[in-house]
């Protein structure tokens, strides 16, 4: 006999469908299961981070070594460095760079040179960035649903690296919540950070700022996940910075070792680090460590290939002279913040401090600004080898000697060139 | 019982017993079948457990397959260690972080238990035994239907050559087909039991923790649901007809419990976010797995010929053609089109269609002609007997013992591995990468990172392997670049620290010509298959 399902359980089995679903969707684990309980939720389908600090960590030196750079010389190197940027068409990398190095507390008596405020306001807000450049050029700070990105790409107008501008703000102490004008609406510098958790991936070309960012904002987080859910850590981008040949990275490959040292420094207070992958970054810097102290040329100055060690010295490549101050002056960087087991001798920091100070004193202005980016961490390093930043020690030089020039070395009558030619040029990195 | 008898008490018996033949042995013919009827079957039966048993036993002699076995059984393996599912990517260093939804969790499990327990042998096993196990119910439900062997054995031989190249990637997809071919042969009985409340949502159940296609099953269900009530529409015209046709009401309300028996599984309803995810990555766009179904493929020449037939049977066919019929066809037709893989569903559905399609043109054609040349006598039906069932088990007993699993059974031997697996499996070059554990990572064939990953060195650190969704992009776009050779590919090996190289030779002559000239490399091991070159100086 055939019997014909019911009323009651038609009603029955979709109740069950109904209470099964709900059921199964607040139980559910994996990926999927939380986005859609966030999404019904109304809650952001990928946790922000939290960032529990006004301010991002600033990483103490170490040393205060008159014996590397005195007074003298640091003032001097310090005043080659100088924020004069043309207003018109004004780079952000430049100016990253130089608030970097400055601060954002910066202050100049020259109006021509950029105060630390102004180089800030030109990187967050979007007005002061279009007074510099026009209406057609494509805005630096970019509206997304949930945050803000930074343009960044080889082009004048943009950041050269990713997040290259959270990380170069975050070192010049700029507050969380510092607003930010984009072209549209209000933001903060948290929605920055949040935004660039968000569109980090792993395996793109340069982690080495995003990294940095990361850990002096939230180091006490060890695991989040970025916009695709992938579960990312300190470790994990430890790792990644480690990765491959030493001879890939930006500044021929030093901005990786500079946030290995900065991770290992944070670690000893925070902890980011597993004890496994504390081992393998030690490691990896001692490694960095004996390359170096295999392959400092006569003079001083670092190879730009230093991570063949002593075939570098054996067999040079040939290779521009600005690329052994980009290799001299960012592992003196480095070394400012390393403990002294990682350094090489002190002999050879000496030297390499004696040539990029000579170095930099022979640049004309035309020559600074060309490569400005790269003299910028030589007054950094410098300042760091004497405990001090740049603007504070700037700032007592110029109080304790009231009639020093700060007119650059070599100085032509017609200034540093300026316009559109020369502020459109590719930047360099 | 037999007595004992002396030679005059035979001699007695053989005066007066009719059964008696004059060679002086009993008389067979006169023998009475005492097994019990529902022991009897005919000749069919034995005939096709023979057919059955001999595609079981060359299954089982069949090459294990080099590619998603080998990586399921290392999921298996992680999940017993772990005592639990990992939740982001545990093989791959490149693939650290990644989210992890394991849509075939219970398969890997159960595969690498059954390794565990009876090593490649179990494997071969569990590869026939599931091919077999649907082969076998839609012979059932043909014979069932049609009373005839050979459109029965047409079907297995359709299914068969149309699946051939799907069904013989040992995947916990074989699983699927399985449930699929289970519940096509429940939807499709004459009758509707009780058991199908509980059967098709255990069915279900299972099937969503053994393997992701459990969606193909619930497309399935709405189709018979769809189609049935589209007939009646089609036959009265009135919505209230359809709304009150009871097999309408018992489909739908089937596929209500299917979706709930659904949701037991480790991710409730996300898992058909996973599933949506897993099935739209954009880097399977690279694998011709995902490619759609053209002519050119073997499986597409096997299908356009299975639908051309199909075509002409049902022009010609007396059956009346059902709706649920046209939705399974062209649906499931349709996704093969657009993604070869999807074959596998219509393959068992069309073998199972040309046959009783076949079988009805041919039994018309048989009626008109009994008409016009009636014979003489009527047509002999075979004769149901016990001996027959006690032939098929025999059979059936005969083939299991001559697999590598009965043979393990019985006799405890292990099938050798280098005869067990395809040509095409590094079994030697994961030998010597075992012998000389590699340092850092290793860039591998992508077919062979799964069994890299089962048979190689322990915490071996390789590129890639078949799980090609959990591989971030930038990883499996310079993976392409690397072994397509493409600008700057010995730059990539060089960013990604690549330490070792295992290649295919055949597929790899340039890179491994290049390789040879380059002095960063050295060419560490060689055989027919594959070449292992290591770096002079490793990147640390």
């Amino acid at each position: 006999m055939r019997k014909r399902p019911s009323l009651a359980g038609f009603i029955a089995v979709q109740v069950l469908v109904v209470v099964a679903a709900a059921v199964s969707l607040s139980l559910g684990t994996g990926q999927a299961s939380v986005e859609s309980r966030r999404f019904l939720t109304g809650n952001k389908l990928i946790q922000p981070v939290e960032v529990p600090r006004e301010r991002g960590i600033l990483i103490a030196p170490l040393y205060d070594e008159p014996s590397i750079v005195s007074d003298e010389e640091l003032a001097d190197v310090l005043k080659q460095i100088l924020p004069r940027f043309p207003r018109k068409h004004l780079k952000p990398n430049h100016v990253e760079h130089a608030l970097r190095t400055w601060h954002i507390d910066a202050t100049f008596q020259n109006p021509e040179v950029l105060s630390g405020e102004e180089m800030k306001e030109f990187l967050v807000d979007h007005g002061k960035f279009l007074a510099s450049w026009d209406q057609e050029t494509l805005p630096l700070l970019m509206d997304r649903p949930d945050g803000v990105a930074v343009r960044w790409g080889s082009n004048a107008y943009s950041s050269v690296h990713h997040d290259h501008w959270l990380a170069c703000l975050t070192e010049a102490g700029i507050p969380r919540d510092e607003p930010i004008f984009t072209p549209t609406r209000s933001m903060t510098i948290k929605d920055a950070i949040e935004e660039a958790v968000r569109d980090f991936q792993l395996d793109e070309r340069e982690t080495e700022w995003t990294t940095l960012s990361f850990a002096l904002w939230f180091p006490e987080t060890h695991r989040w996940q970025n916009g695709e859910g992938r579960v990312m850590s300190f470790d994990l981008l430890a790792e990644r910075l480690m990765r491959g040949d030493k001879r890939f990275g930006v500044c021929v490959g030093t901005h990786r070792v500079y946030s290995l040292m900065a991770l290992i420094r944070l670690d000893e207070t925070y902890h980011l680090l597993s004890p496994e992958m504390h081992t393998q970054v030690y490691a990896y810097l001692e490694n960095v460590r004996d390359l170096i102290t295999a392959c400092q040329f006569e003079d001083g100055r670092w190879p730009p290939d230093w991570q063949r060690g002593a075939a570098a010295l054996t067999d040079p490549g040939e290779d521009e002279p600005y690329r052994s101050v980009i290799a001299t002056g960012h592992h003196l960087e480095w070394l400012a913040i390393a403990p002294q087991e990682l350094h090489p001798p002190r002999e050879m920091i000496e030297k390499a401090a004696d040539w990029i100070i000579r170095t930099t004193l022979e640049k004309t202005p035309d020559e600074i600004l060309g490569h400005y980016t790269f003299y910028s961490h030589v007054g950094n390093a410098l300042s760091l080898w004497r405990h001090t930043r740049a603007a504070d020690f700037w700032r007592t030089w110029q109080a304790d000697h009231p009639g020093f020039d700060s007119t650059p070395s070599n100085a032509t009558a017609e200034g540093p060139a300026e316009g559109p030619a020369e502020a459109r040029r590719p930047t360099d990195l | 019982m037999v007595a004992a008898t002396t030679e005059q008490e035979q001699e007695q018996r053989e005066d007066h017993d009719p059964e008696v033949a004059d060679n002086g042995l009993p008389d067979s013919s006169v023998l009475t079948d005492k097994t019990p009827d529902w022991f009897k079957t005919t000749w069919h039966f034995p005939a096709l457990v023979a057919a059955l048993g001999f595609v079981f036993t060359i299954l089982s002699y069949y090459p294990l397959w080099h590619t998603d076995l080998w990586g399921h059984l290392a999921y298996g393996r992680v999940i017993v260690e772990l005592g639990g599912l990992p939740t982001t990517e545990p093989l791959l260093p490149l693939a650290s972080g990644v989210p992890f939804a394991d849509t075939a969790w219970l398969s890997q499990l159960l595969g690498y238990e059954a390794y565990q327990w009876e090593g490649l042998a179990a494997l071969h096993f569990l590869f026939a035994s599931s091919i077999v196990a649907c082969l076998a119910m839609i012979v059932t439900r043909l014979y069932g239907r049609t009373g005839s062997v050979a459109f029965s054995l047409l079907a297995m031989m359709v299914m068969l050559l149309v699946g051939w190249k799907q069904l013989t990637i040992v995947r916990p997809q074989l699983a699927g087909l399985t449930c699929f071919v289970t519940l096509f042969m429940l939807l499709t009985a004459r009758r509707w039991t009780r058991v199908m409340w509980v059967g098709v949502p255990i069915i279900f159940t299972m099937w969503a923790n053994l393997h992701g296609s459990f969606v193909v099953g619930l497309m399935m269900l709405a189709a018979f649901t769809i189609g049935r009530a589209g007939d009646i529409f089609l036959r009265t015209g009135q919505v209230g007809c359809v709304l009150a046709n009871i097999r309408v009401r018992r489909t739908f309300l089937l596929t209500e419990l299917a979706f709930v028996a659904t949701l037991v599984n480790p991710y409730g309803l996300g898992l058909y976010g996973e599933i949506w995810r897993i099935s739209h990555h954009p880097n399977l766009q690279n694998l011709l797995d995902w490619d759609p179904l053209t002519i050119r493929m073997f499986q597409g020449q096997m299908a356009t010929i299975t639908a051309l037939l199909l075509v002409f049977l049902y022009r010609a066919s007396p059956r009346r053609v059902s709706l649920t019929e046209a939705l399974l066809l062209v649906g499931f037709g349709l996704s093969a089109l657009w993604n070869s893989r999807m074959i596998i569903w219509w393959t068992p559905l069309a073998a199972f269609l040309l046959a009783v399609h076949g079988h009805a043109v041919w039994s018309a054609w048989q009626r008109s002609r009994l008409r016009n040349n009636p014979p003489d006598e009527p047509l002999e039906q075979p004769e149901p007997a016990g001996k027959w069932s006690v032939v098929a088990i025999g059979l059936m007993w005969i083939f299991f013992s001559f697999t590598p699993f009965g043979t393990a059974i019985m006799h405890g031997r292990q099938p050798e591995l280098s005869r067990s697996v395809s040509r095409q499996t590094p079994v030697a070059a994961a030998k010597y990468l075992n012998e000389h554990p590699p340092q850092g990572l290793v860039f591998n064939t992508y077919e062979w990172g799964d069994y890299l990953l089962f048979q190689g060195p322990p915490g071996i650190q390789l590129l890639i392997a078949s799980h090609a969704h959990l591989i971030p992009k930038e990883v499996w776009n310079d993976y392409i670049n690397i072994i397509g050779m493409r600008s700057e590919w010995q730059t990539l090996l060089d960013r990604y620290g690549a330490n070792t190289i295992v290649i295919h030779k055949e597929s790899n002559e340039r890179m491994i010509k290049s390789l040879e000239q380059d002095a960063n490399w050295q060419r560490a091991y060689e055989d027919d298959l594959a070449s292992i070159f290591t770096r002079r100086k490793p990147i640390l």
